[in-house]
């Protein structure tokens, strides 16, 4: 059973409060919980909406159709009523947004202690909040009977956490950025806990102060990091590009939104794969991962850390907003990789330099021995990143058709595959640079290979073809990029399609 | 002007052969840091107490030189590098170094907020007027009528001001020299004792590309003067007096310290995060945090 519900209505009305506290209220009891958001580059009025959906069983994404329609604001219904199921229910009227909590967790025969246990948690605004969400309780009836909850225990954590306390973990000292959707969430997280756990968070001037700067402390022997979107990396990148030439251990957390340009703020695409991979002038060596939930978010960027700080290189952690912001429910621990701070204040330089000296070379033998002393660890990186998971198989191990796909879409895809019991293998990679080897052998072995993707052009499918000289047929992709995440229920018949098409 | 007894300058020198040219004012540039570090290490400081950075540009060429931890940066991003390591390890102490392209042009937005951020390290920028290492054109500090092959017209814009963009942007020390070796130690050994960020402006004439702008001899002592270096308004009316453009007969160019915010010691950046003041008490860095 997959339960969805939408909170709507304009910024500043507060959907966002309401979708968390139900979202926690029922982890707490048991269930599983997913709820992304839809929100536009605004501060006040538009129209935001949330969508919760919760299951006895896991839930990784969201539906098309929606259960209950939380409308704090008259356009809401009008919007989304459209997707509301026959037997769906709209919860309106003029009233403050706790008033709607109390009227949904009646509706849905939750015990009202358990509503006042989080709005204690949220503390602001309490003696008003009860008020209002006593007397929505009172006004509203049961309606729906759910079903009995798998009583595990586990949490409920966004991207942009699982960034931040894996970082963390992951013994973070340093983090710089400038402000930028969507990876300010994690500037967020991290400057909360800065003061607790010791470490120091600085916002500076622009990406390209931010990224120069983290390079500078990176020099003194500090793990550092910075975060950013598209256009703040592209700042970002002749700077990149200084850390493959001096050597240095950088962590850059990229988190895509819609491009090109200013594009899309608030939306969401995988459009920037092919610059975490090629941006940069010159050739060096570099990682880039990709996880595909909070918690592969907390192992990841460990793994980031574990991989800069051993090769002296910059690691790009790449994520997107709609991982970045959607909570999820998780059971299972991450495993956290440690990594040993490996650098020496000495002399560093922009300039081809002489080992000796620290100075400045024009030697050719210097610089043919500096470029192989670089690429060189491209194979020795490859061989390390076997040590790890460097992407992941679900669905039928023996079954034909293999769908690929990276990053944020595994929440869908999973859903789809499951929910749907679909004859397919589904291959999440992990790892994009260094590219693991065995894909090619499992993609060999494919009968048909389907792609999906939050982009226009594939940028996964050029990668596999560069690696594998696999080439995935353009009827076999599904590709996204209106800005918004996949749905579980669209995506399954898309897949079934692919399967069942010759 | 005291200068203490002449250290051993070669302690602090790589082995790297200078490539400037003969003559060249960097040259002096490069002595008044040396002899500056060696009267440092002489009263106790160790090498690795300090760090370089430089930019890109002929001045650059001061990090290959100057036996010195640090790094030898992009163009124009000096100023976030210095705070980078500063931040690092703040008991480091910081000398940046970049040219008027690199300090002007290219990374502009940086010394804004150097200025802002009053952290404790050091800016010294050669400014000869003109990007030299990609042979002659103009930069924001030439002055209007300059010619080169990238400006057959000549130069229409009127060059910037350094010292009354610091005033302006809030910097707590702000000065200026001619590139003259007992100059510029006795500027850094000034700008040491200051506790906040030192922008020292240094006219360094390109003898090349710029040749004898005649400074040396329109030049004059603020601190001779009797100049108020805690006055504001005092030291804006002593950054006019140049404004950068051709010299002429009346031109007199005041040298030394024009402004130093007596409360700059109240609000240098890395004392605002306990973080970084625990580090400098416990005389540690990042890198001796261990997690």
């Amino acid at each position: 059973m997959r339960f969805s519900i939408l909170f709507g209505g304009k910024a500043g009305q507060g959907p966002n409060i309401l979708t968390h506290i139900l979202g926690e209220a029922l982890v707490k009891q048991g269930y599983y919980v997913f709820y992304s958001r839809d929100y536009q580059s605004l501060i006040r009025g538009g129209h935001n909406f949330n969508v919760l959906t919760f299951s006895d069983k896991p839930v990784f994404s969201n539906d098309s159709g929606i259960d209950v329609i939380v409308a704090l604001d008259e356009n809401t219904e009008d919007i989304h009523k459209k997707n509301l199921k026959r037997e769906g229910i709209v919860l309106n009227g003029k009233h403050e947004n706790m008033y709607f909590a109390g009227l949904l967790f009646k509706s849905l025969g939750l015990d009202f202690r358990i509503l006042e246990d989080e709005l204690k948690i949220l503390k602001k605004r309490f003696d008003e909040n009860i008020k209002e969400a006593k007397k929505g309780y009172e006004d509203g009836k049961q309606n729906i009977n759910l079903p009995k909850a798998s009583g595990k225990k586990s949490y409920f954590i966004n991207g942009s956490q699982g960034i931040a306390e894996g970082a963390v973990k992951a013994g973070l000292d340093l983090y710089y950025a400038y402000p930028m959707t969507p990876a300010t969430p994690v500037l967020g997280e991290l400057a909360q806990k800065q003061e607790k756990d010791n470490i120091l968070v600085l916002e500076m001037e622009n990406e390209i102060s931010v990224i120069n700067a983290a390079i500078g402390s990176a020099m003194t022997g500090a793990k550092a990091m910075v975060g950013t979107s598209g256009g703040g990396f592209d700042l970002m990148t002749e700077a990149l590009s200084l850390t493959g030439m001096a050597e240095v251990p950088l962590v850059v957390y990229l988190a895509q939104r819609p491009g090109p340009a200013t594009g899309v703020p608030t939306y969401n695409a995988q459009g920037d794969l092919n610059i975490a991979r090629h941006s940069g002038h010159g050739e060096f060596p570099r990682v880039v991962l990709a996880p595909g939930d909070p918690k592969e978010a907390q192992e990841i960027i460990s793994q980031a850390f574990y991989f800069s700080q051993k090769f002296k290189i910059p690691a790009i952690a790449i994520s997107d907003k709609h991982l970045g912001e959607s909570f999820y429910t998780l059971a299972d621990k991450p495993i956290i990789t440690k990594s040993k701070k490996s650098t020496k204040f000495r002399r560093y330089n922009s300039y081809e330099k002489n080992p000796q000296t620290g100075s400045a070379t024009e030697d050719a033998e210097i610089i043919k021995a500096n470029v192989e002393k670089r690429i060189k660890k491209v194979l020795e990186i490859g061989k390390e990143a076997e040590k790890f998971t460097q992407y992941n198989v679900y669905g039928k191990k023996n079954s034909g058709n293999v769908i690929v796909s990276w990053g944020s879409t595994k929440g869908a895809i999973l859903d789809a595959i499951n929910e749907g019991n679909l004859d397919c293998k589904f291959l999440q990679v992990l790892y994009i640079e260094p590219f693991p080897k065995q894909i090619k052998k499992e993609l060999e072995k494919a009968g048909k290979i389907i792609l999906v993707e939050n982009n226009s052009t594939a940028q996964l499918s050029g990668l596999i073809a560069e690696k594998t000289g696999i080439f995935i047929d353009d009827r076999n992709k599904i590709l996204r990029y209106d800005g918004r995440p996949f749905l579980a229920d669209e995506l399954r018949k898309e897949i079934n399609k692919k399967i069942r098409g010759r | 002007m005291k200068n203490p007894k002449p250290a051993n300058p070669q302690s602090v020198s790589t082995s790297t052969k200078p490539t400037w040219c003969p003559g060249c004012f960097n040259f002096q540039i490069l002595a008044g840091m040396k002899n500056f570090l060696a009267n440092e290490i002489k009263s106790g400081k160790k090498k690795d107490d300090f760090a370089i950075v430089a930019g890109i540009g002929c001045h650059a060429k001061i990090f290959d030189y100057v036996n010195l931890n640090g790094l030898n940066t992009l163009h124009g991003r000096v100023l976030p590098t210095c705070l980078g390591i500063k931040v690092g390890n703040p008991n480091l102490n910081v000398f940046g170094f970049s040219g008027d392209g690199d300090a002007y042009a290219e990374g502009i937005e940086h010394l804004i907020h150097a200025a802002r951020y009053n952290a404790d390290f050091k800016y010294i920028v050669h400014d000869n007027q003109v990007f030299a290492l990609t042979v002659g054109q103009p930069t924001p500090t030439t002055e209007t009528g300059f010619k080169d092959k990238t400006t057959p017209r000549g130069v229409k814009l009127h060059p910037i001001n350094p010292i009354k963009l610091m005033l302006a942007s809030g910097a707590t020390f702000i000065a200026r020299v001619f590139a003259d070796v007992k100059q510029i130690e006795w500027i850094l050994s000034e700008a040491m004792k200051h506790k906040g960020f030192a922008f020292i402006e240094v006219l360094q004439p390109c003898i090349i590309f710029h040749p004898d702008s005649g400074y040396k001899n329109k030049v004059y002592s603020l601190e001779e003067t009797g100049h108020d270096k805690t006055n504001f308004n005092k030291a804006w009316k002593k950054a006019e007096e140049f404004d950068y453009e051709t010299i002429s007969e009346k031109t007199r160019i005041p040298t030394g310290v024009f402004y130093q915010n007596p409360d700059s010691k109240n609000r240098v950046f890395e004392e605002q995060f306990p973080q970084l003041a625990e580090l400098k008490k416990k005389n540690l860095s990042w890198k001796d945090i261990k997690r």
